[in-house]
């Protein structure tokens, strides 16, 4: 059951960012779909005095396609992600990763930042986000900073963000022709079903040879992580069925699962293998 | 001709428009709500619980406690649960009231006039407790070192059982050309249906104590209400609006009784107002029964050709903390153990063991799930060995008319497995020569690894009694007024008792009404589900309601032709009907004829198993039944469908995790029941409709049969496709690769 809060639905930026830093007295808490904060809520997990809604501002939600960037509102669902022309184009990890992503009705109300924002190891736009090197924009009544997404998680439901800051966007550069990015998650049903294991891969080639590789891993540790040593295991390489199968292993070490309602951390584990081999082949097999 | 059309549900609608009234849904006029507080203690004793801070909280009306139950005794079929788990008496009952021995025991009703007050009251019920030992399984409770039920005077916490002592089991392995060993798990299960369990009660202008709630048997439940509140059965009354689905997970008492000692307090204080309660899905996961858990120790012996000759089984069954059903349960996994096959020397020990872990009890199939899984692993793995065809073997060992079973008696006339079993054979023929044509993309998402993808097919058959059987003297009664201003009547008016659970049994009622009088359905009224005005319908359970009924229906129809052409105006009919009576088996050697009637399944599954993910995707699926004579083919579809969807989730995804007495997902985002997404696309729904001898207009039974041979079928298939045979389930994809890597599958 709810216990009671302040709700306030500002029309403006600067509105939210005046009521998050320190509001009527009390520092109020961004919404955004709530398909985290209100199950918190109704658990009593978090018991916020001040809640303020995003969704009054049209600005915070939107697809930009710029040359050479891709930068997400906000409030950008994940059913938007998924119906994007353009990410299709440019962001090809992302849709799969919505496409897996709850249900049609999370789908409609769940938005980028809270899943960033919500800090769950589990988030599934968070590993093919990391894996195209995204940033994630805070801003304040102070100003604002830039974070590299990689960056931003520094502990199991920590983070670099302060209170008083509003994720306002979520930008990545355009991926050049000769790469390709790729997702995919292992869940015990195929619809609305937590992820167990999360791999997100994005790789680029030049002449047959591996020019960047990239590997996040989601829901094996407490945050979404990068397995550097097993993406550095590439760089520069040219890539046969026994390097991918070692860096995929690598990978495996750089996670530290656990076991829980949903899986053992040996099943995990044998998850990260097997699905960073997988997609490290079929990238590579893509572009070579 | 009503029987066999597709009409449509009456409440169809209203269901999807919303405007159909659950219990939570019902509109009332100044209501107080209740909060049901849950012991939360797997074993303690109540030592005191201290009310006076709860009854302060503002907005806190009464506080119903153990002390306001006058009979504190509740169960089907023996009473051994307090109504009220508290310190402050048992009332007339000789069961211990002070001891919690399940999560979920009751300890207080907290009223007020907010649900918030109600919540606020119930975190300020002060008790203080004594923890008792745990019992968390079955291996625990074998130890005998803490009775759950030491009261009873057993010095074992096995607290029924069954017994089966056929032919000679030395010359029956000695008959033996192969030899089939194994211990298989069974998990539990969650209903899960879709409304989570909500009451609404108060007294109504006859002054009876008067409980609207989603159940199965509205005279049951009024029963067990008089019992506890130890008044007559007549002050008590009991009524069904729309029911959200029940699957025998609302057989059991949740609400009933607690909610109408609710009003009663109430009343008494003298306020005119009524009591509602609703739970949330926690709620309904903690707090009612299971699907049990069960394991089976079993040995099957066969000759070259493929006759089984020896079945020697141990079946221990979990009942959790109360009995509920479970003895009842117990009897049919018991003599389901065989499955429909002839076996000329057997030996089962069956026993039902109380834990303080959930109750086990009613739920579609009442056991012969169970059963089922471990009869067929046991034939398919027979057929395996010897290299047979697993349809061929068990063509050669089914029980045909006059047959004795494990039982010593041939089953009810009208035996269609045979039927059945061919019918599946002959869809799924063509099924391994199209395998490679066939588009086969399983895992779309998924990068490929050829090697990593196998297919494999599997079968399972099975049947299930209709109606209550050992015994338990069915019965089920109809009422038919009819009406009309010229000599022929032109409509109809049915009264029934029985419980419309999203099965459509109120269509099928009036389909069958229509039928019988030459009625078009549409001139049939419904009243329903109202101990005021029908009398007892029986269960809506053991597949039973519309074979039941329809027997009643037709009599009572032709009771009020025959009252019309006397001249009565209006002219009514009622008719109670009671079936051939069933037997209780034998304590010491399991002979008698338990049944009444049966219907007949088989299921084949065609899969692509992902060896390295453990990942399964059903391909295709056909289920084939004999549930004789269809009123409403609609109707019969969407339930086996549906039946064959519930059975998935029980195999492959719903996973109950049970930690030292504590129920720890009790979530559906942690409970998995299958989504839209895993509904094979694939998935053939044949019925034979051969018409049962004995059943009004020749139908048998629908709804648990496609629940039998699921699991059983699935993990063939799974073998098939990996060589490795799965004793347990459900099949997780770590479960799945736990068993690949133990059988060197990396
Ligand atoms: C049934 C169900 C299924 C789900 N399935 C999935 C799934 O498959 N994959 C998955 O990853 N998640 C899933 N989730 C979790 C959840 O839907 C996602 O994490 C979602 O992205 C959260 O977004 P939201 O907009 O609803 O966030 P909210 O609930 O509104 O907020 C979440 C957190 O983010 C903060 N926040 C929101 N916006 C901002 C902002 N702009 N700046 C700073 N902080 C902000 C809030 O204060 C809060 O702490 C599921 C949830 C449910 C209920």
């Amino acid at each position: 059951m709810l216990s009671g809060f302040e709700l306030d639905l500002p029309d403006t930026l600067v509105g939210v960012l005046d009521l998050i830093a320190d509001g009527r007295g009390t520092p109020a808490v961004p919404l955004a779909g709530g398909t985290s904060l209100i199950v918190d809520m109704r658990a009593r997990r978090t018991m916020p005095n001040a809640v303020v809604w995003l969704g009054k501002i049209p600005e915070l939600r939107g697809i930009q396609v710029t040359q050479d960037h891709v930068r997400l509102g906000p409030c950008t669902t994940v059913s938007d992600i998924l119906n994007s022309d353009e990410l299709a184009g440019s962001g090809v990890s992302l849709v799969r990763a919505a496409e897996a992503f709850g249900g049609q009705m999370v789908r409609n109300a769940a938005t980028v930042a809270g899943n960033i924002a919500c800090n769950s190891p589990a988030s599934d736009l968070v590993p093919p986000l990391m894996a195209l090197d995204a940033e994630v924009i805070l801003e304040s009544r102070s100003g604002s900073r830039t974070v590299a997404l990689d960056r931003y998680f520094t502990g199991y439901k920590e983070d670099v963000r302060r209170t008083d800051e509003l994720i306002t966007g979520i930008s990545w550069k355009r991926q050049e022709e000769s790469s390709v990015d790729l997702f995919h998650k292992l869940a015990r049903r195929k619809g609305d079903a937590i992820t167990v294991v999360g791999v997100a891969v994005n790789m680029a080639v030049s002449d047959g040879t591996c020019m960047r590789a990239r590997i996040a891993l989601g829901a094996v540790a407490p945050t979404v992580l990068r397995a550097k040593r097993a993406e550095s295991m590439l760089e520069g390489e040219t890539l046969t069925p026994g390097l991918i199968e070692a860096a995929a292993r690598q990978a495996t070490e750089e996670a530290s699962p656990i076991d829980d309602v949903r899986a053992s951390a040996t099943y995990r584990r044998h998850g990260i293998q097997v699905l960073t081999a997988r997609l490290l082949t079929q990238a590579w097999g893509r572009l070579t | 001709m009503s029987i066999g059309a597709r009409t449509k549900r009456f409440d169809g609608p209203s269901k999807v428009d919303g405007t159909a009234l659950y219990p939570g849904d019902i509109p009332l006029d100044n209501p107080l709500h209740a909060k049901v507080v849950f012991s939360n203690r797997p074993h303690a004793r109540m030592v005191s619980m201290d009310t006076s801070s709860a009854s302060a909280v503002p907005g806190v009306v009464t506080i119903v406690t153990a002390a306001d139950v006058p009979m504190n005794e509740y169960g089907l079929t023996m009473f051994d649960q307090p109504v009220l788990v508290g310190v402050d008496g048992t009332g007339r009952s000789a069961v211990p009231s002070d001891i919690s021995r399940w999560e979920a025991d009751q300890i207080a009703v907290v009223i007020a006039e907010s649900i918030e007050a109600a919540v606020a009251g119930a975190e300020a019920l002060v008790v203080a407790w004594e923890d008792l030992p745990i019992v968390p399984d079955i291996d625990a409770a074998l130890t005998g070192d803490t009775l759950v039920h030491g009261y009873n005077g057993k010095p074992t916490n096995v607290f029924y059982d069954y017994k089966i002592r056929r032919g000679n089991m030395a010359e029956g392995w000695a008959a033996a050309d192969v030899v089939v060993e194994a211990t298989y798990e069974m998990p539990h299960q969650e209903h899960a249906y879709l409304q989570p369990e909500a009451a609404v009660s108060y007294i109504d202008d006859e002054g009876r104590v008067t409980v609207k709630i989603a159940g199965q048997w509205i005279h049951e439940d009024r029963e067990q209400i008089a019992h506890a509140l130890d008044i007559p059965d007549d002050e008590v009354r009991v009524i069904y609006p729309a029911i959200g689905g029940a699957f025998g997970g609302r057989e059991d008492m949740t609400l009933q009784i607690v909610m109408a000692l609710a009003a009663r307090k109430v009343h008494a204080l003298g306020i005119d107002r009524p009591v509602r309660s609703v739970w949330n899905r926690e709620e309904s996961i903690l707090g009612h029964h299971k699907r049990h858990r069960a394991r089976v120790v079993t040995k099957w012996g066969a000759t070259f050709d493929g006759k089984i000759v020896a079945v020697d089984a141990d079946v221990y069954m979990d009942a959790g903390a109360y009995n509920y059903t479970s003895n009842k349960v117990l009897g049919n996994f018991h003599v389901a153990i065989a499955g429909p096959y002839a076996v000329p020397h057997v030996r089962i020990d069956s026993m039902a063991i109380y834990t303080t872990t959930v109750p086990g009890g009613a739920f579609r199939g009442f056991g012969a799930p169970q059963a089922g899984f471990v009869c067929e692993s046991q034939i398919n793995k027979i057929a395996d060995a010897l290299g047979l065809d697993p349809y061929e073997v068990r063509r050669r060992n089914l029980l045909g008319e006059g047959d004795p079973t494990i039982t010593a008696r041939p089953l009810p006339i009208g035996i269609t497995m045979e039927q059945v079993l061919e019918e599946c054979a002959t869809r799924t023929d063509t099924w391994r020569e199209s395998a490679a044509e066939r588009d086969v993309r399983p895992f779309a998402s998924l990068p490929p690894s050829d090697s990593a993808v196998r297919t494999g097919t599997g079968i399972g058959i099975g049947f299930k009694n209709v109606g209550f059987s050992f015994g338990f003297p069915e019965r089920c009664e109809a009422t038919i007024e009819l009406g009309g201003d010229s000599d022929e009547y032109d409509s109809a008016t049915v009264f029934h008792a029985g419980a419309d659970v999203g099965q459509g049994a109120h269509t099928v009622f009036a389909q069958m009404a229509a039928d019988a009088l030459g009625l078009p359905v549409e001139a049939v009224g419904r009243e329903m589900s109202d101990t005021a005005t029908s009398g007892d319908s029986g269960s809506a359970s053991a597949s039973r309601l519309t074979w039941m009924a329809g027997h009643a229906i037709g009599e009572a129809a032709a009771v009020a032709q025959k009252a019309w052409g006397d001249g009565d105006r209006p002219a009514r009919g009622h008719y109670r009907y009671e079936p051939p009576s069933s037997e209780m088996i034998d304590p010491d050697t399991g002979e008698g004829a338990p049944f009444i009637t049966c219907g007949y399944v088989a299921e084949a599954v065609q899969l692509a198993i992902d060896v390295e993910t453990g990942h399964i995707e059903i391909l295709r699926m056909v289920c084939v039944t004999d549930a004789g004579r269809v009123v409403n083919p609609l109707l019969a579809e969407g339930q086996i469908e549906g039946a064959v969807i519930q059975a998935l989730g029980y195999t492959l995804t719903e996973r109950l995790v049970v930690h030292d007495g504590r129920i720890t997902n009790p979530r559906l985002s942690g409970y998995l029941i299958p989504g839209v997404a895993d509904i094979p696309r694939d998935l053939e729904v044949v019925n034979l409709e051969l018409p049962d001898p004995q059943g009004p207009w020749g139908i048998r039974g629908i709804a648990e049969m496609p629940m039998i041979p699921c699991a059983p079928a699935v993990i063939a298939a799974v073998h098939d496709a990996t060589g490795v045979w799965i004793d347990e389930f459900p099949l997780t994809p770590d479960l799945v690769r736990k068993h690949l890597r133990a059988a060197g599958i990396t």
